[in-house]
């Protein structure tokens, strides 16, 4: 038996990310304002109270990755005067564009579609604003502790008690090195789980409680992103540019983004539904093959590739949201789906979900009670607040995509002018069931999609390139974080039924079949690769990758993504 | 009534170990501020050369403890004799550093005695007359102060680096060397001190080779890999590998160049079927001169290579290895 040491709080919150910390932030200012009214009225002041955030990277945003564009709706309630209290913002939305794309042409969109406005908006780095979110926490008061990855929950019966964190100092065979140090059990009388898209620890929560039995099963998207220096100031800060169409295929969902930031950087990515169905898809080439368009080649014309990454995000909105509540726990932001998948925007969403979640905590604090009965009001309170009237507005959306483009696009176009009102509820099933076997029509003859695709490394990176530049890093000799549940299916089944799409739709090379030596091949799985980005977690068509955090400190560093 | 601080001094072979002056330094700066006497304790077999090196610094006394059975380090010998020790001198804080030796029999030590050990300090202050305890807990995140209610003496051990051994204070004049008769004919010690031996340190710091011959992917097998140390030995280079090498242990990771790896800049680096990803070149490109073998003419190796040859390894290095043993002939 490993002896473990004990870290007792009042309120933790796992990740450190826009939800958690504006949960942490509103609620010691929500706390210190009962406590001197309390105290003024004659009435009882709370004791005070711990409030913790753990963070799985190495410091504070860095593995934070969005667009992004911000609506600042909730930051205006959060932080009032954001604007003067240092609030990194890159420049207010100015100039807007959506085009549909074709190979080599486009179509300008003769006016821009509702969901896709963004007058009075800011371009953002998440990093930086999370980063920003980090010190106003500290100055609160709120403890903040990176390199603690979340590894288990902790329960009393049903009762969620707090988080053990992940062991420092494993080899990669599970044998204890010199420098081991056995996590830590954080118990607390409330858990607030702001993973980010598909959070482990929610994953396990919602296994183990059912949390999801009457939800639709969440879809994804994973965005691809790169930034850019520019020579000139050809494309200004708060310049957006959105498109559809090519190099997508009409069987696959998303879109692409380009921003202008400060200091000529050039924010540029690609969102790719992760419902697609041809197996062989790669993510990664279709955002190289995307850049090569007239449009965006000439954008970045001598300019020079400073930073790469990839995240997940959950498009899937009101229809898969999970319980967001359960005895001592709270689910919020993106790990419970709050992602807005029409506008492609979730930060604001996490931001006033933190503040609603730290208005119920404020609650139970008072009155002592950590119980679904009591922290249950937060389901409530979210789904009538606006982010909850926004989010139903859009319920139909991601769904009405699930047969192809042409039709999601009339489909999701009604929805917008009705508020969501469709005859029915759409159905959807889970993003990696739509990938097709090679032999049906939909997942053969594909092979050579990226035949013409040259790596040119001035306009085009190959994935390894592009991982070098996410200036990912993991300790080497650590177990693979990466859990393949059953090696044998990958070469017994998947060789033959998908091919391996590990191999394409994982953006950091992470999964490489090789060759054994004796003909035969086998899985390797290169985790110290990963972006931690989820899409294998959420894409293998058998769901026999399981995403773990790696020993803590481990990831990309995605400063000023 | 306990008094005064006992300060254990760590030996080998009559060698005393550095960081027992780290300790000392706490010591006598717990004793500034106590008025507390210290007495060094060294145990061992012939130790009067240690004993004299510590008298010269300013503690009150060294006590010496000589028995055949401490001739080596054992934690029985160690605990009995240290116990004894403790109980003669009754004193009220016994300061260790925290060594692997200390770790070792320290816990058995104090939970024979029945008293509080503070381990791995960083540091201490006084309040009033009773000293409080600096540690670290939470993996360095958090530094507690540990004050300790039990009876004396209170054992603290204090972190390698937490004081500079330079700054033990010398005395005025040499102290006394007093031995301590402990009698240690009823302790049984149940280890066998084994030959020491230490693992080897990283084996080759590649970094002052000045001939790299590296190999890669390109090489397909565990077993092609001598052709590759065939080529390395006539050159006279160390050997050495990009990633995926090491990764499926057809060498060591210490052989590994690149971003994961090691970064060299020797006067030669022969790139053998190594494609050149960005990881690895990050490793190697200063080096004085690159030389390249790769089937693949548009392999990026051969962007930053000095002289490049485009064909089939397996032809290649053979034929190579033969001209450099006749050149050298």
């Amino acid at each position: 038996m490993i002896e473990r040491e004990t870290l007792e709080m009042d309120v933790l919150l796992v990740g450190a990310g826009p939800a958690n910390l504006s949960c942490a932030l509103h609620l010691s200012k929500l706390i210190e304002a009962h406590n001197k009214s309390a105290k003024e009225a004659g009435g009882k002041p709370l004791d005070e109270i711990s409030i913790a955030v753990i963070e799985k990277a190495k410091e504070i945003g860095a593995h934070q990755l969005s667009g992004a564009v911000l609506d600042p709706i909730s930051m205006k309630e959060l932080i009032p005067d954001f604007e003067n209290e240092g609030a990194p913002l890159e420049a207010p939305v100015g100039d807007e564009k959506v085009y549909f794309l074709t190979e080599r042409g486009k179509i300008s969109a003769p006016i821009i579609p509702p969901p896709l406005r963004n007058h009075g908006n800011y371009v953002v780095s998440l990093n930086r604003l999370v980063r920003w979110m980090g010190e106003k926490c500290e100055e609160a008061g709120v403890n903040i502790f990176p390199e603690f990855p979340g590894a288990h929950m902790l329960y009393d019966g049903e009762t969620v008690t707090g988080v053990r964190t992940g062991d420092k100092g494993i080899d990669k065979n599970g044998k204890a090195k010199p420098n081991f140090e056995p996590g830590v059990d954080i118990v607390a009388k409330v858990t607030v789980l702001g993973e980010g898209v598909r959070g482990s620890l929610t994953k396990q929560l919602v296994d183990r409680l059912n949390l999801d039995r009457e939800s639709d099963p969440q879809v994804y998207s994973v965005g691809i992103k790169e930034l850019w220096e520019v020579p000139d100031d050809r494309f200004p800060p708060g310049s957006v540019i959105h498109t559809l169409g090519w190099p997508l295929d009409p069987h696959t969902f998303g879109g692409s983004w380009v921003y202008g930031m400060r200091d000529r950087i050039i924010d540029i990515g690609l969102a790719v539904g992760l419902d697609y169905r041809d197996p062989h898809l790669d993510p990664h080439h279709e955002f190289q093959r995307f850049k090569t368009h007239p449009l965006i080649a000439e954008l970045l014309k001598d300019g020079k590739m400073v930073r790469y990454g990839a995240k997940a995000m959950p498009v899937g909105g009101w229809y898969t949201m999970p319980q967001m509540t359960a005895d001592g726990v709270m689910i919020i932001g993106d790990s419970a789906g709050m992602l807005n998948g029409e506008r492609l925007k979730g930060i604001h969403t996490a931001i006033k979900a933190g503040m609603l979640a730290a208005e119920t905590i404020l609650e139970s604090l008072i009155a002592g009670d950590y119980s679904r009965a009591k922290l249950g009001a937060f389901d409530k309170r979210l789904k009538e607040s606006y982010i909850g009237r926004e989010l139903y507005k859009t319920r139909n959306f991601h769904q009405a995509f699930d047969k192809g483009r042409m039709l999601g696009l009339v489909t999701a176009g009604i929805s917008t002018v009705t508020g969501g009102r469709l005859p029915r509820r759409l159905p959807i099933k889970a993003g990696h069931q739509h990938m097709q076997k090679l032999s049906t029509p939909d997942g053969q003859g594909k092979a050579d999609r990226y035949a013409g695709l040259k790596y040119d490394d001035k306009l085009t990176f190959n994935k390894l390139t592009d991982v070098y530049y996410s200036s990912t890093h993991h300790e080497e000799d650590q177990p693979s974080h990466l859990k393949v549940v059953d090696l044998n299916i990958c070469v017994d089944r998947c060789t033959a039924e998908y091919g391996n799409p590990c191999e394409n739709f994982c953006p950091a090379n992470v999964y490489e079949m090789v060759e054994t030596g004796d003909g035969n091949r086998r899985l390797q799985v290169n985790f110290s690769n990963c972006v931690h980005c989820k899409t294998c977690d959420i894409m293998d068509p058998y769901q026999i990758i399981n995403w773990v955090p790696p020993e803590g400190g481990g990831g990309p560093n995605y400063r000023n993504m | 009534m306990s008094e005064g601080i006992l300060l254990f001094i760590e030996q080998r072979d009559g060698v005393l170990n550095r960081t027992s002056y780290e300790a000392m330094v706490a010591a006598q700066r717990i004793a500034a501020e106590t008025g507390d006497k210290i007495s060094a304790v060294v145990l061992g077999s012939g130790v009067s050369n240690v004993a004299s090196d510590v008298a010269k610094k300013k503690v009150e006394v060294v006590y010496t403890v000589e028995d055949g059975k401490l001739a080596e380090y054992t934690p029985d010998g160690y605990t009995a004799a240290l116990r004894r020790v403790v109980e003669k001198l009754n004193p009220r804080y016994v300061i260790l550093s925290h060594t692997y030796q200390v770790r070792d029999f320290a816990p058995r030590l104090t939970s024979a005695l029945g008293k509080s050990f503070v381990p791995d300090c960083i540091g201490f202050r006084v309040d009033g007359s009773e000293v409080v305890f600096t540690r670290q807990i939470f993996q360095g995140k958090i530094t507690t102060d540990v004050r300790v209610s039990a009876e004396p003496p209170v054992f603290a051990s204090f972190q390698a680096g937490a004081y500079r051994a330079d700054l033990a204070e010398a005395g005025d004049a040499a102290a006394s060397v007093e031995a301590l008769q402990v009698d240690l004919s009823d302790v049984t010690i149940r280890t066998q001190p084994e030959e020491k031996f230490q693992e080897a340190k990283q084996a080759v710091d590649l970094s002052q080779a000045p001939l790299i011959v590296a190999v890669g992917r390109g090489i397909k097998s565990q077993e092609n890999i001598a052709i590759i140390e065939e080529l390395a030995k006539a050159l006279g280079a160390e050997i050495a590998a990009s990633r995926p090498i090491c990764d499926n242990e057809w060498l060591p990771m210490d052989r590994q160049i690149g971003s994961s790896g090691q970064t060299v800049s020797p006067k030669l680096y022969l790139a053998v079927g190594i494609s050149g990803a960005i990881q690895h070149v990050v490793g190697m490109k200063n080096s004085q001169t690159i030389v390249a073998i790769n089937k693949d003419p548009e392999a990026p190796i051969f962007d930053i290579a000095d002289y490049g040859i485009v064909g089939d390894l397996f032809e290649i290095v053979p034929a190579l290895t033969g001209e450099i043993r006749k050149a050298k002939e």
